[in-house]
């Protein structure tokens, strides 16, 4: 989850008067998690799903709602002009399709806001933005860029000075050479020519959705800031705009249209959309009886506007509240403006008779048989590695199912066998008083259509006088006892176990595991200092389904 | 009522009732036990309160060799008065008389008034009967002998003086028996043993304590009237994500959070009409190519709730309550508060009356019931709930709140597709950390290490 560092003072100066505990207090409902505090400055992590609330000024919105300081829905107010016109050209189609945009003009940018929408803008690429795949951003200092713009592309040999840089590159070397190339270049793929944003005077604005260019470089003495979002869905990139466009009026500035056309492009809109509810549904969800003006100032103080229209309130959704898809989610927003610590929990009585699964039911009991036996329960992680598995057991991996880019060396192979875990437990208690009896129930895996996973079940004694007939009495006396079932053993040959002392269990006729003493081998590669006999069976299709 | 004593125990106190206070070495020779005997004989007397060692130290002493030859032939001050009593003598002949100690006793005799001088010569003045420090080269003389047997007040005297006195430091333990062990008969048979001594440990089997924890939270959800169901570890990604409203380009399908299975990718994954109506939901609502193939990829489960949902989906009850319980896995870097694979529990609660209220009241009911009272409830985001909410539960061992369970009703863009007409309340969340809170770790490696010691060790019922 993405984190925010606010300041209370910040946060009380958009506020007016609020203590810093009433604010340390809120932040949880607004479904900000504090992370850690230090005097002045909060860490929150917001949900991805909330980039508005990537800034404090955003987070300030949410909080005027909850207090009840300011409430309803923000309105853009975007001044109409015919001066920021951008054409698109269609060369861009099989690229990035899409351009949007919008002017702020006369606002101040300090360093704490310049700090912020950095911030912002890394959060939106990573989220909705899908880490630029789907739509990016570029914020500009309006008066170095003439007005008209293209929209257009270029080949890999163009150049120009990029941000952060004091040269001119080409994109080529942008691409090789620059982080931001290496890490976002995939995105254009291998073709020859590359998104670019140019003015009137032919100068490189942007090369979406990579990095802009040096000149038009924000700071804190821009006063007026040119926002462009690039990318494959016009829809997408007009919801990352209207972000940054609310932030940006929040902030002081005044917003101005942008007017854009060419190859399926449109000038954004950034309008409230409509969605109708009713008090049925919202009382029916939470178990509520609120009347239609509560639930009117709860969505009021969920910086949204409802009207009452007939029996239905008609909820005007400001653009950048794109997370809310229908009446759903405006029952979350009535429940956070209503505050969940109003909700009372109730209990009422269950319709329904409840019932633990046959499986576990077996399961339990075969484990109070082998605590009736002696034999202590062990878990291991049914992702495990090579070296458990294989390596110190001296078995051959076939079929290994294994993971993708785990981060964990320990854990890169699904278990297709429970009894050398346990083995490897033994080798963790040496030092431990024996006898050491353990055994464990669980999945093993193996591949099948695609994967088949079966419920195996293994037990083993360690101590200086254990047998192999100790090993089968137990197997005998556990399958008896539980399940009337018994068993017959045949000489066989397992790597895990010592030659002349295996043996295939078989159930009426049925083979169903192994058992035997365990190989000197695997005992000594664990520096196991006493006999091990073992055995494993499976339970699925034996007494599980 | 008698005690009844060990064979060793017996000679040993035996012994110190005729002796009361000896040395282990002491107490060898008087039993002819062996030393390694004493040692036991004597701990158990110690466990039993019937015995005492003290544990001294002694300093001996003894003279060396200047304090030997002071003895001998007086110290050297007494030397120098005892030439000058009969006569003054000249400086040159004292010197020659006394050799090397002249100095120091010369010093001394001045210092104290013994001796002056006139024109050349050394003349008496005084004629001390007993000088500081003869009394203790007297009683040392050629033994050795305590510290605490010397006159305290004429030691220091020659202490300082140089080889005059050796300091032998002796450490010495001294058997005795208490106040109890004194009216102690000991008889020398008897068929009774000793009831009330300590005796091995011995060590029960047991269950794993984390699968004491999911038995006691299946119990209260069973009692709470929901029925277990079990699915597969390994799933489509259509039933781990796609079915829950989780965008394939959303960065928890990443291969750095979730684990796919190399390889292997599912030839059904569903109806045609189930991947149908999901995969309209997707380009509808997320505005992207809904690819097949991605929902084919195998991955293990990141969570409980794709074995719930693909259980309403095929079951579409309209009134039920539902939970499943097993092992999770997420792609994480393993540390004391994360594991690559854990247990969660999922449950469901589908009912035309189901409302946010009941899902909030029955997490309440479960945590009073694993004895947990202290919780709240805040907004929180899962893709496919909303409302969403996680209960924050206080920990009065770290003082603080912990997120415990997440919640919330299931999103249209869920149910719908599925053919899911009636609300579902929704809940799930990690069982270690709850067993953790029970048993007091702070490190959930722990639950996996089967470390024999702590299993052997922790208490069953907490």
């Amino acid at each position: 989850m993405p984190v925010v560092e606010l300041s209370y003072s910040r946060l009380q100066k958009l506020l007016g008067k609020v203590s810093k505990k009433q604010i340390s207090d809120s932040l949880p409902f607004l479904g900000l998690d504090i992370e850690s505090e230090d005097k002045d400055l909060v860490r929150v992590e917001y949900s991805p799903n909330r980039p508005d609330y990537s800034t404090d000024l955003g987070i300030a919105l949410g909080l005027q709602g909850l207090f009840g300081i300011k409430t309803g829905a923000i309105k853009l107010n975007i001044k109409k002009s015919n001066d920021y016109v951008i054409h698109v050209e269609q060369s861009v189609s099989k690229i990035r399709s899409f351009v949007t945009g919008i002017i702020a003009k006369n606002g101040r940018i300090d360093d704490t806001m310049i700090k912020q929408l950095m911030a912002m803008q890394e959060d939106l690429h990573f989220g909705i933005g899908r880490k630029r795949k789907k739509s990016s951003i570029g914020i500009h200092d309006l008066d170095k860029v003439s007005f008209p713009l293209r929209y257009t592309t270029t080949k890999r040999d163009h150049r120009f000075v990029p941000l952060n840089s004091d040269k001119e590159l080409t994109i080529s070397e942008i691409l090789d050479n620059t982080d931001v190339g290496q890490d976002y270049g995939a995105i254009l793929g291998n073709s020859p020519l590359v998104p670019l944003i140019l003015d009137s005077k032919k100068q490189t604005i942007s090369f979406p959705p990579i990095i802009n260019a040096a000149i038009t470089t924000v700071t804190t003495k821009t006063r007026n800031l040119f926002v462009e979002v690039t990318g494959i869905n016009k829809d997408d990139a007009e919801d990352m705009l209207s972000v940054v466009a609310t932030i940006l009026q929040t902030a002081g500035f005044t917003l101005v249209s942008t007017k854009i056309s060419g190859s399926k492009n449109t000038s954004p809109k950034l309008e409230p959309k409509k969605i109708l509810i009713n008090s049925v549904l919202i009382n029916q969800m939470l178990g509520l009886n609120l009347t239609n003006s509560q639930i009117i100032s709860s969505l009021k103080k969920s910086r949204l506007d409802a009207t009452l229209k007939g029996k239905n309130i008609v909820c005007s959704i400001p653009s950048y509240r794109f997370d809310i898809f229908g009446p759903m989610d405006l029952v979350e927003e009535v429940t956070l403006g209503y505050g969940i610590q109003n909700l009372e929990p109730i209990l009422s009585p269950s319709q329904t008779l409840g019932q633990t699964n046959p499986i576990s039911i077996k399961l339990k009991s075969l484990s109070l048989i082998m605590i009736g036996l002696g034999y202590t329960e062990a878990l291991n992680s049914s992702l495990t590695s090579k070296r458990v598995l294989y390596e110190m057991t001296n078995r051959e991996p076939i079929n290994m199912i294994s993971v993708l880019d785990s981060k964990s060396q320990e854990h890169t192979i699904l278990r297709d066998s429970i009894l050398p875990g346990l083995l490897e437990n033994l080798s963790r208690n040496i030092h431990t008083s024996y006898p050491q009896k353990l055994f464990e129930t669980g999945t093993i895996f193996s591949q099948g259509n695609p994967i088949n996973e079966i419920t195996s079940f293994a037990g083993i004694s360690a101590h200086q006088d254990s047998t192999f007939t100790e090993i089968k009495s137990i197997l005998q006396s556990a399958l008896k006892t539980g399940f009337d079932l018994d068993i017959e053993t045949k000489t066989f040959s397992h790597p895990i176990f010592e030659e002349g002392r295996t043996a295939s269990i078989s159930v009426h006729g049925k083979t169903i595991g192994i058992i035997g003493e365990i190989n000197s081998k695997t005992i000594e590669n664990y520096k196991i200092r006493v006999p091990v006999v073992g055995f494993e069976i499976s339970l699925s299709g034996l007494i599980l389904d | 009522m008698s005690q009844v004593f060990h064979e060793i125990e017996k000679k040993i106190i035996t012994s110190l009732k005729n002796n009361p206070k000896q040395t282990p070495e002491n107490l060898e020779k008087s039993t002819n036990l062996s030393p390694d005997q004493i040692r036991r004989g004597i701990e158990w007397l110690k466990l039993k309160e019937l015995a005492i060692v003290n544990e001294s130290q002694t300093i001996n002493i003894s003279l060396g060799k200047n304090g030997l030859e002071s003895f001998h032939k007086g110290l050297p001050e007494r030397r120098l008065l005892d030439l000058l009593k009969n006569e003054s003598k000249k400086l040159q002949d004292l010197q020659t008389e006394l050799g090397s100690v002249f100095g120091p006793a010369m010093g001394l005799a001045r210092k104290n008034n013994w001796v002056d001088t006139s024109e050349d010569k050394i003349f008496l003045k005084n004629y001390p009967s007993e000088l500081p420090g003869e009394k203790t080269l007297k009683q040392i003389g050629e033994n050795k002998i305590s510290k605490n047997e010397i006159d305290i007040d004429d030691l220091p005297s020659i202490l300082k003086r140089p080889d005059f006195i050796v300091e032998d430091i002796i450490k010495t333990k001294e058997v005795s028996l208490t106040e109890n062990a004194k009216s102690i008969e000991i008889t020398s048979s008897s068929s009774a043993i000793d009831v009330e001594s300590k005796v091995p440990v011995v060590f029960v089997a047991r269950t794993h304590p984390l699968k004491d924890t999911i038995d006691e939270i299946r119990e209260i959800f069973v009692t709470l009237g929901f029925t277990e169901i079990i699915g597969s570890m390994a799933q489509p990604s259509f039933w781990n994500f796609d079915a829950l409203f989780t965008p394939q380009d959303h960065p928890a399908r990443e291969l750095q959070d979730t684990f796919y299975l190399d390889g292997l990718s599912a030839k059904k994954i569903g109806t045609s009409e189930q991947i149908r109506k999901i995969s309209e939901s997707h380009k509808k609502n997320w505005r992207y190519y809904w690819d097949i193939n991605e929902a084919r990829k195998m991955v293990l489960r990141t969570h409980t709730t794709c074995v719930t949902i693909k259980h309403l989906a095929e079951n579409k009850p309209d009134e039920a309550r539902v939970f499943s319980l097993g092992r999770v896995f997420r792609n994480e870097k393993v540390s004391y508060k994360h594991l690559v694979e854990f247990n969660q529990i999922e449950g469901v609660v589908i009912g035309k009356n189901a409302t946010l209220r009941d899902l909030m009241g029955i997490q309440r009911e479960f945590y009073r019931r694993i004895g947990i009272t202290k919780i709240k409830f805040w907004p929180t985001f899962f893709p496919y709930t909303e409302p969403s909410l996680q209960t924050m539960v206080y920990n009065d061992r770290l003082e603080k709140w912990v997120e415990l369970f997440g919640m919330g009703i299931f999103r249209p863009e869920v149910t719908k597709p599925l053919g899911i007409t009636k609300p579902v309340l929704a809940w799930g969340g990690g069982i270690e950390r709850i067993a953790m809170l029970k048993y007091g770790l702070d490190d959930v490696r722990e639950f996996y290490n089967n470390n024999l010691s702590w299993l052997r060790s922790a208490t069953k019922c907490q």
